[in-house]
């Protein structure tokens, strides 16, 4: 429970009262199989983020911040689910496209493959791409411990 | 006005055409833009989540090199724009982790001193002297065409962190300026169900698979529904799930949508008279000759 | 019992203290060994006679005290037992029945501050029983006897607001024989009860039970009825208010007949305002059909004759009895009443603001209130119930609960009355349309009163559905105007899709806009929520914190009729407390200028929260003079005063000042001196010994009635006596008890702090708090921070306060 806590103050998610404006308004519980922000909300409260951390349905959060601006108790819900899929991270709960594009960003400095980008750019009239240190980039990934949440 | 360029990931390599049409617009509006070496932003759907550090480290970098040149960012995508602004407060506003990152940047030569901020095209293309200077500058009008602005969630989400000084008394926040760009090149901006309604291109790239795009056909079914004949975004995200929502939609529902989707400074450059292939406005996969036909 | 030699202070005061400490069965005596406290009081000056007894309270108790003082001779008496919360009253009595004036009285808390506390502590806890004992003695020897004055009290009252709980005070009043002018801002009297269609839970129809009290008010002989009326001051205190009613002209004299002719002709339309803006009314209108006054009036705004120009008379034309006249002015009223009744109702919330319902947007998502007036006969439809976008009956309705309620986007309470309101609505439409289908969606459904229950089951039996969780949001088709509802049903974990024809958004209750003007001139409280704070939330519910003054109905809080009414008759019942007796006595603790030394700065004035001091006088003579029945003896201008010119009596400086020489007598560096106001942090005290809460000794709690009395001197002399910590404590902000005086007690400790900084003293030995009467558990914890201060506090440091504060040469 610190690790979650660690990230974000518990005393004030303990004002739900389970409206559930939140999941009425989710994009993800709209299209995909996820009990929603209002459950993975209460779960963790009363049953410790271990009932939900290893739950792939954590990681249905889109961060559209739509729950938030309805939440009548101005709940921090996004941050919890952000403190949650850190500590999921952790514990190896990470979808293989989300650990595929974090390890990209942090070797390359980028999120996307720039092969043969340079020629189109040109067509557009561009100068190529800016050149990033990714050095730097990897290195400061490196310090804050993302690659023992990547393992590859 | 003076800006260093934040074009993010996607968009210059994807879809360099937007990056043409913005650098283009902004040159005629003048605005000067100054390219640094930035990374990617990162973003708060992927990076984030996986590791709060490193994250807010990045962005600390990505700010750091703009005010080393003593200047505010300009970004172009909705993401970026919302991780480097929210990056951007939270070092601003708490000590702890100011330090812990200025630690972290120091062996690097950065320090975040926190007088820079952050913008986007949309609301700068709306303040009221450039909106001035759009209508000026209009010579091929919109022709009143029916156009469907779509904000996307990380332009104004969470307004506490996004538009903290615009907030209403229910501590919401309504968008106005695709609209309002769309009302000032003689379009009409169109009203739509579920109009700030996520368009679920997060759910693709995360988790992947055909029921992840029922989103964004939930909205193209409204936009339909009011006739919209096309689509304005201002995140390149956004762009690619309305054209592979609409191709989606024709595989597996057999609906076909046609609605043409621009970037919103696409639009501006078709209304300054601009010709359309100079940036690719000619090769988007949803067709676009139709749209490009009523207002020639 | 010990009768102790004579040890005099001041041989020409021939003071004889009696001190009394009370064993409270085992509450007291199980902890603190009350022998010992009375045999060391008994070696304090001037105390000639020390008892301890089992329950000092208790009729035997009294009588002791009783005789004591006849026999003894005692002019002055102390009692070490509970709170003066309590039994303060109950001695007082005794003593004067005995013939001593009952400010010779005084009481240590040695049970709620001291045995209850420190329940495993009880050395120490005797040894602080002692320090109390000695504090009270000290205090005592500078009582002087005092006398209540009393003033009379005006037989007559006026109400403000003419809804149903401004019309049952009135009518209790009245026919309790007293003149009541009641004063309603709009045409009529009725308020929202007349725009209801039935009230929950009888289904009774809300205008026919109201229009017979309505027309009573009328036509009481006792009543006087102002209406198109508002307070615009009211000056005095409590039996004497001058009160200044300006009344807005009608246009139409009293022979009007309500015939209703004027209105065909008039031009001029604009939304009517009792039909929630759903129709419209004319230029020249009556409120509705029950109206009383039955007289029409003109909407001057709307009218196209302004600023006495008459461009139409087509109104004035058609009447048949001439009585419209164009040339009425305003009327003002100057009323002296004894009493006044506030009943000025509420609003409902405007849920435009959450863009997701669509409110304003979609013509078929409706408020309570609108749905309301649609359902009523009397309203825009004739009591059928249409959809705004086409006029038909919608075959599916939708109930969204807690709208504007419960949250922070807008209002954080909750409102009451919706659940039930809504719950009466459903059944109404089930009983007229029954193949409507009706869903709720609620969070919680509040049915907590007489027959609520009931009405509730009654609407699940008619087949409304009930879905635990609200809507994220409203979309509409917009050819059919249908909504659809897209939300998670809690119960069954699954979202749902839920097309209707209709939704109606079951607000809540806002204080009314206005209200601030009515607290402004009143003088009142009103509580974070913007709603008129009672006196005491249990004990007195309908009296404000200003004297005369009374609550009743929605503008204390939301409630329901029943309890509207309930609390009208009790305001009038305490109204009629002061008018039958025709004179009220106002406790002796209330402040007294001298002149001699008063320089007429008017620092008192300007802090006075009841405006009771006003200066009088030119250049050197003028004076401050206090309006004594209005004072309600707060003292904080005997804090602010710079030349000591005004005092309050009963805690004067030197009382004060005596008790904390006293608490500081015995090592001083290990205490904590703590003043608390009587109202809220002595109050909370008391909880925390009450729930038993334990805490740390070293404190010492010195009461006064508001922290607004606690001067810079107090706290200076705690600090130059040695003492390692000082705690001011008070209302919460906004909760005062004397209104705002709690704001001068900050201004005054953060100036202190400032000082004592630059003196290189730790602003941490002086700590302020806010401590509610309920925060028993804050208080606690306070004395637990403050403990450990004290253990940290060095002997250099405390040298360096009383060097700081010894006073200096001017």
């Amino acid at each position: 429970m610190k690790e979650v806590w660690k990230h974000i103050e518990p005393e004030h998610l303990y004002f739900c009262y389970e409206c559930s404006r939140c999941t009425g308004s989710c994009p993800a519980a709209m299209v995909l199989d996820t009990p929603g922000p209002r459950r993975i909300l209460i779960s963790c409260l009363y049953s410790g983020p271990n009932a939900v951390t290893s739950e792939e349905s954590l990681w249905y959060c889109t961060t559209c911040h739509v729950c938030e601006d309805r939440c009548p108790q101005e709940l921090h819900i996004v941050e919890l689910l952000t403190a949650l899929m850190n500590v999921a991270a952790a514990r190896g709960n990470i979808p293989d496209k989300v650990r595929a594009v974090v390890e990209k960003i942090a070797r390359t400095g980028r999120s996307v493959v720039t092969y043969r980008v340079d020629e189109e750019r040109i067509r557009f009239g561009l100068s190529p791409l800016t050149r990033i240190n990714v050095e730097e980039v990897e290195a400061l990934a490196a310090r804050t411990g993302l690659f023992e949440k990547v393992k590859t | 006005m003076k800006y260093s360029f934040f074009p993010g990931c996607f968009i210059p390599a994807r879809y360099p055409g937007f990056e043409a049409s913005t650098r283009e617009v902004l040159r005629l509006l003048d605005v000067e833009l100054v390219d640094l070496d930035f990374s990617c932003c990162p973003p708060t759907t992927s990076v984030k989540l996986v590791n709060y550090d490193t994250w807010l480290a990045l962005a600390a970098r990505n700010l750091c090199l703009s005010e080393e040149q003593g200047l505010n960012i300009l970004s172009i995508c909705n993401g970026c724009t919302a991780t480097l602004t929210e990056a951007n407060k939270t070092l601003k506003e708490k000590p702890g982790q100011r330090r812990k990152i200025n630690q972290l940047l120091k062996d690097f030569g950065h320090r975040f001193e926190g007088n820079i901020e952050v913008h986007h095209i949309g609301p700068l293309l709306n303040r009221n002297i450039v909106l001035e200077a759009l209508r000026d500058m209009v010579v091929r009008p919109l022709k009143g065409l029916r156009i469907a602005a779509h904000y996307g969630c990380h332009y104004f989400r969470p307004p506490r962190v996004m538009f903290p000084h615009s907030l209403t008394a229910a501590d919401s926040y309504v968008p106005v300026a695709l609209d309002n760009i769309v009302a000032a090149l003689g379009g009409e901006p169109v009203q739509y169900s579920r109009k700030f309604l996520c368009c679920g291109s997060v759910l693709g790239a995360n988790i992947g698979g055909d029921d992840t795009y029922g989103v964004v056909w939930e909205k193209l079914q409204h936009m339909a529904d009011r006739e919209a004949e096309a689509i304005v975004v201002p995140c390149g995200s956004c762009f690619n799930q309305f054209e592979m929502g609409q191709v989606m939609a024709k595989r597996r529902k057999k609906i076909k949508f046609n609605i043409p989707v621009f970037y919103i400074t696409e639009l501006v450059a078709l209304a300054f008279g601009l010709d359309p292939e100079r940036f690719g406005l000619t090769e988007h996969t949803i067709k676009t000759k139709n749209f490009l036909d009523k207002i020639a | 019992m010990a009768v102790a030699e004579k040890k005099r202070t001041d041989p020409e005061k021939n003071l004889r203290i009696g001190v009394y400490v009370c064993h409270c069965g085992l509450n007291i005596g199980g902890v603190v060994d009350c022998r010992a406290v009375a045999e060391y009081a008994a070696t304090l000056p001037d105390v000639v006679l020390a008892a301890d007894n089992m329950y000092t309270c208790s009729d035997p108790g009294q009588e002791q005290i009783k005789a004591d003082i006849r026999e003894h001779d005692l002019n002055r008496v102390v009692v070490a037992s509970c709170t003066p919360r309590l039994h303060e009253p109950t001695f007082r009595a005794a003593v004067a029945e005995a013939g001593l004036n009952p400010y010779l009285f005084e009481m240590a808390n040695i049970r709620e501050h001291c045995s209850w506390v420190h329940l495993h502590d009880k050395e120490p806890a005797t040894a602080k029983a002692k320090d109390l004992v000695r504090m009270a003695v000290a205090r005592a020897r500078l009582l002087t006897p005092q006398t209540e004055i009393e003033v009379q009290v005006t037989r007559r009252a006026l109400v403000i607001g003419g809804g149903v709980a401004g019309i049952q005070a009135s009518l209790d009043l009245a026919q309790a024989g007293y003149k009541v002018y009641l004063v309603e801002r709009s045409a009529s009297i009725g308020g929202r009860m007349a725009q209801i269609d039935k009230t929950f839970p009888t289904m009774d129809c809300s205008i026919c039970i109201l229009a017979p009290k309505m027309s009573e008010v009328g036509r009481h002989r006792n009543i006087e009825l102002l209406t198109l009326s508002q307070v615009e001051s009211v000056e005095g205190y409590v039996g004497n208010f001058k009160v200044k009613v300006r009344q807005w002209p009608r246009y139409v004299t009293d022979e009007c007949t309500a015939c209703g002719d004027c209105v065909a002709e008039c031009p001029q339309l604009a939304p009517d305002e009792f039909n929630a803006g759903l129709s419209t009314r004319r230029g020249i209108y009556i409120p509705f059909a029950q109206a009383v006054p039955s007289n029409y009036l003109i909407d001057m705004e709307l009218c196209l004759n302004k600023e006495g120009i008459v461009a139409c008379d087509k109104c004035y034309q058609s009447c048949q009895h001439q009585c419209i006249d164009f040339g009425e002015k305003d009327k003002i009223h100057h009323l002296e009443v004894g009493t006044i009744i506030v009943a000025t109702g509420m609003d409902v919330y405007d849920p435009t603001p959450l863009t997701e319902f669509g409110y304003r947007k979609f013509p078929n998502v409706i408020t309570s209130l609108e749905f309301e007036r649609l359902i009523n006969a009397g309203g825009p439809s004739g009591g059928h119930l249409i959809r705004p976008s086409d006029g038909r009956p919608p075959e599916r309705v939708a109930f969204l609960q807690c709208i504007g309620s419960r949250s922070f986007r807008s209002n954080v309470y909750c409102s009451s009355i919706c659940c039930m309101n809504t719950i009466k609505d459903v059944l109404l439409i089930k009983e007229h349309w029954p193949e409507t289908e009706v869903s709720v969606h609620y969070i919680d459904i509040r049915a907590y009163g007489k027959g609520f229950e009931e009405l509730f089951r009654r609407a699940r039996m008619e087949g409304v559905q009930f879905i635990r969780g609200l809507p994220g949001e409203i979309i509409e088709n917009y050819q059919a105007r249908n909504l659809t509802l897209i939300g998670e049903d809690t119960l069954q974990g699954a979202i749902y899709r839920k097309e209707v024809d209709m939704v109606v958004l079951s607000v809540g209750l806002e204080p009314r806009a206005d209200s601030e003007i009515i607290q402004r001139i009143l003088n009142l409280s009103q509580a974070a929520d913007g709603f008129f704070l009672e006196a005491h939330p249990k004990l007195r519910p309908v009296d404000t914190p200003v004297s005369g003054v009374f609550l009743a109905g929605c503008a204390e809080g939301p409630k329901d009729i029943k309890e509207s009414v309930t609390q009208a008759s009790a305001a009038a019942s305490r109204a009629n407390i002061l008018m039958a007796q025709g004179r009220v006595s106002v406790e002796a603790i209330t402040a007294r200028v001298n002149e001699e030394l008063c320089t007429g700065c008017g620092l008192c004035a300007a802090v006075c929260p009841f405006k009771s001091i006003r200066l009088e006088g030119e250049g050197k003579d003028k004076k401050a003079v206090v309006i004594e029945a209005s004072c309600a003896g707060c003292g904080t201008c005997a804090a602010e005063c710079p030349f000591g010119a005004i005092e309050q009596r009963h805690f004067t400086d030197p009382q004060i000042l005596s008790q904390v020489q006293a608490a500081t007598e015995i090592e001083p560096e290990n205490l904590v001196v703590a003043f608390c106001c009587n109202w809220c942090s002595y109050a909370g005290a008391d909880f925390a010994g009450v729930s038993r809460m334990q805490y740390p000794t070293p404190v010492r709690i010195i009461r006064t009635m508001c922290s607004g009395r606690v001067s810079t001197k107090f706290i200076a002399e705690a600090f130059l006596r040695g003492a390692a910590a000082v705690l001011v404590s008070g209302c919460h902000i906004g909760d005062c008890h004397y209104i705002n005086a709690n704001v001068q007690t900050e201004k005054r400790v953060r100036k202190l702090w400032r000082r004592m900084e630059k003196g290189g003293l730790d602003p941490n030995r002086l700590q302020l708090a806010w401590i509610s009467a309920a925060e028993g558990n804050r208080f606690a914890e306070k004395i637990n921070e403050l403990a450990q201060i004290v253990a940290k506090v060095t002997p250099a440091e405390i040298e360096r306060s009383r060097e700081f504060f010894k006073p200096r040469k001017k």
